[in-house]
């Protein structure tokens, strides 16, 4: 019957197309918002996801990577005390503003790592290398901020809060959450916006990763005035922020499951339509000795089709458009996992979606074929 | 003739609400090999329902249709579907064809349905079609298709898998009158080279003539 179900799908084609339409629709939006969504969490957690590290060492009561606030630098000798850490470094995150060629200024994020380590530095560079930041007052910016920042060019000289800074290194697809362009520096320059004496994290790196846990406790227990986190629990702690408590997370939950809701209105309502105006068709199959089974198989054979050929044509128009939405500052985050949750969910809205004509197709009584 | 279909005491009734309504009474009636049997009456009177219980589509009230000696009445709606697809080929008024597939593709669907071998579906689907003179007309789409021609593939359908009967349904009621004779002609044909049963149901008086026995339904009871 899946033959029957193929030839019966691609023969109406003004049907095919309007269902083609909703599902591609659907595919579109409900792609686009969870890259979207995962694309800006992925930007949130970056620096932590990049960096070699297995412990996160902040203030107290920090929300997410970019609110973190001061504490005194030398707590980092607490860490490097215990036995199992590996080595110890501190990352400085701070904000100021870069005045741009045409008198205006930028807010920027700085980034101040230590270059002999490389713990915190840009992890793709375009020009130059993470190092050469090392000794002056040199900086490294992002290539997407070009939008905001105007062209970069290697040996420029810009403006941060009052200093100037040389750009010896342009780094690519670093971005933070906030999309203020991202600017590295030495951590000793990154001092200079920073209250003397004071540190954003502390990162260790242990001589088992395993332990990362057990290491977190200690900390806590020795630091009081700090929290101390796995690197996949800050990187929770970040994304959780953001998704739940500024409610950006339900927004694009709410968008996506929209997105799949039309589809589900759209297909459900056009394999029904077709259902209802092949019913004699059905019942005709019915006579002849068809079995239910075998009318299902053509309902969810064509719901299937049309579910794939909608989700190819989706995808391949999200693949088209990603460009355009890079260019807008927009970060989708393409996945395989992505693509094959999203296909299996699309699949299973159609399937939901052809169950009304499953139910019609059930009670079909075959005796109004001979009703005329 | 050996008996193909057995009708014993057969009564269907409908209910809906209070409304009782006998649509058969107590017919009995035997359909044998290579004979045509033809089942007239006035609109109302049944003719549809007795040829449903016939074809295995509805179970009966009470009484019992036997088919090739196997007892219908005692099946599971589950087990009908089998029977008619293995005994039973169908006529309908409106030919019912599937106007997405062509000619030989209409034959097919019964073929695929009888689980057919795949190396010989469109060779005995053309074949079929060629048994009624559309062999050209194989790839041909039923809008493409003349009313005489769509009934003609409609009986190379019924035809497909090589059922025992045939069952039609005012089969030249959507027809004029000489293909009308055309398709009765092939009906009757169809049961004398092949020993086949063929019931039909019709108004139609070329139908009288060519049948080798008529029976007149009345207020779903038999007059003889």
């Amino acid at each position: 019957m899946y033959w029957l179900a193929v030839k019966t799908f691609f023969h109406e084609r003004s049907r095919l197309f309007t269902t083609l339409v909703g599902i591609i629709f659907s595919t579109l939006l409900t792609i686009t918002q969870i890259a979207m969504y995962l694309g800006v969490m992925g930007n949130a957690s970056t620096i932590i996801r990049h960096t070699d590290g297995d412990v996160w060492v902040t203030s107290r009561n920090i929300q997410n990577f970019d609110f973190a606030n001061p504490f005194p630098e030398d707590r980092i000798n607490r860490v490097r005390a215990l036995a199992e850490v590996d080595w110890a470094q501190r990352l400085i995150i701070s904000w100021g503003f870069l005045k741009l060629e045409n008198g205006g200024q930028e807010q920027v994020q700085i980034v101040g790592y230590n270059p002999d380590s490389g713990v915190g530095a840009p992890w793709s560079m375009v020009s130059g290398a993470a190092s050469d930041v090392k000794g002056g007052r040199y900086m490294i910016i992002d290539k997407t901020s070009e939008q905001r920042l105007g062209t970069l060019a290697i040996g420029q000289v810009s403006e941060l809060s009052s200093l100037r800074f040389k750009l010896v290194g342009i780094s690519e697809g670093i971005k933070s959450f906030t999309t203020a362009p991202i600017i590295f520096m030495s951590y000793n320059q990154a001092r200079l916006f920073y209250p003397q004496g004071q540190t954003t994290f502390i990162i260790a790196k242990l001589k088992d990763a395993s332990k990362a846990e057990e290491v977190s406790r200690i900390l806590r227990d020795t630091m009081k005035d700090n929290d101390v986190y796995t690197s996949a629990g800050f990187v929770y702690k970040t994304v959780m922020y953001w998704t739940v408590q500024t409610g950006m997370g339900m927004g694009f939950f709410l968008t996506a499951i929209l997105g799949l809701m039309i589809g589900a209105a759209i297909v459900g309502q056009t394999i029904y339509a077709n259902t209802m105006e092949h019913i004699q068709e059905f019942g005709t199959l019915k006579a002849m000795g068809a079995r239910n089974l075998d009318l299902y198989k053509i309902i969810f054979t064509q719901a299937a089709m049309s579910a794939s050929i909608g989700y190819v044509v989706g995808t391949a128009i999200v693949f088209l458009t990603k460009n355009g939405f890079e260019k807008a500052g927009v970060t989708l985050y393409l996945s395989v996992p992505l693509f094959a949750v999203v296909f299996v969910v699309m699949l299973l809205t159609c399937f939901a979606s052809a169950y009304i004509s499953i139910r019609k197709v059930r009670s079909l009584d075959p005796v109004m074929v001979f009703r005329g | 003739m050996e008996k193909i279909v057995q009708i014993q005491d057969v009564t269907k009734v409908y209910e809906e609400g209070k409304n009782r309504v006998v649509a058969v009474d107590s017919v009995s009636l035997e359909v044998k090999k290579g004979e045509v049997l033809l089942v007239m009456g006035p609109s109302g009177s049944g003719k549809t329902t007795l040829l449903s219980m016939i074809g295995c589509i509805l179970h009966p009230t009470s009484g019992d249709v036997k088919v090739d000696g196997t007892s219908v009445a005692a099946m599971k709606e589950r087990e009908l579907p089998d029977i008619r697809k293995r005994y039973f080929g169908f006529v309908f008024q409106s030919f019912n064809l599937f106007p997405s597939l062509t000619a030989a593709e209409n034959v097919e669907v019964v073929l695929r349905l009888k689980g057919w071998d795949r190396a010989r579906l469109k060779k005995d689907s053309v074949g079929l079609l060629g048994r009624v003179g559309l062999e050209r007309r194989a790839g041909f789409y039923p809008r493409d298709l003349s009313g005489g021609e769509k009934q003609r593939v409609a009986f190379a359908r019924a035809m497909a898998g090589d059922p025992p009967i045939i069952l039609a349904d005012e089969p030249t009621a959507n027809l004029d009158s000489k293909t009308g004779k055309e398709v009765l002609g092939l009906l009757k044909e169809f049961s004398q080279t092949a020993g086949k049963a063929v019931v039909i149901i019709s108004h139609d008086p070329k139908a009288e003539a060519m049948a080798h026995r008529t029976v007149f339904l009345e207020d779903g009871r038999l007059k003889q």
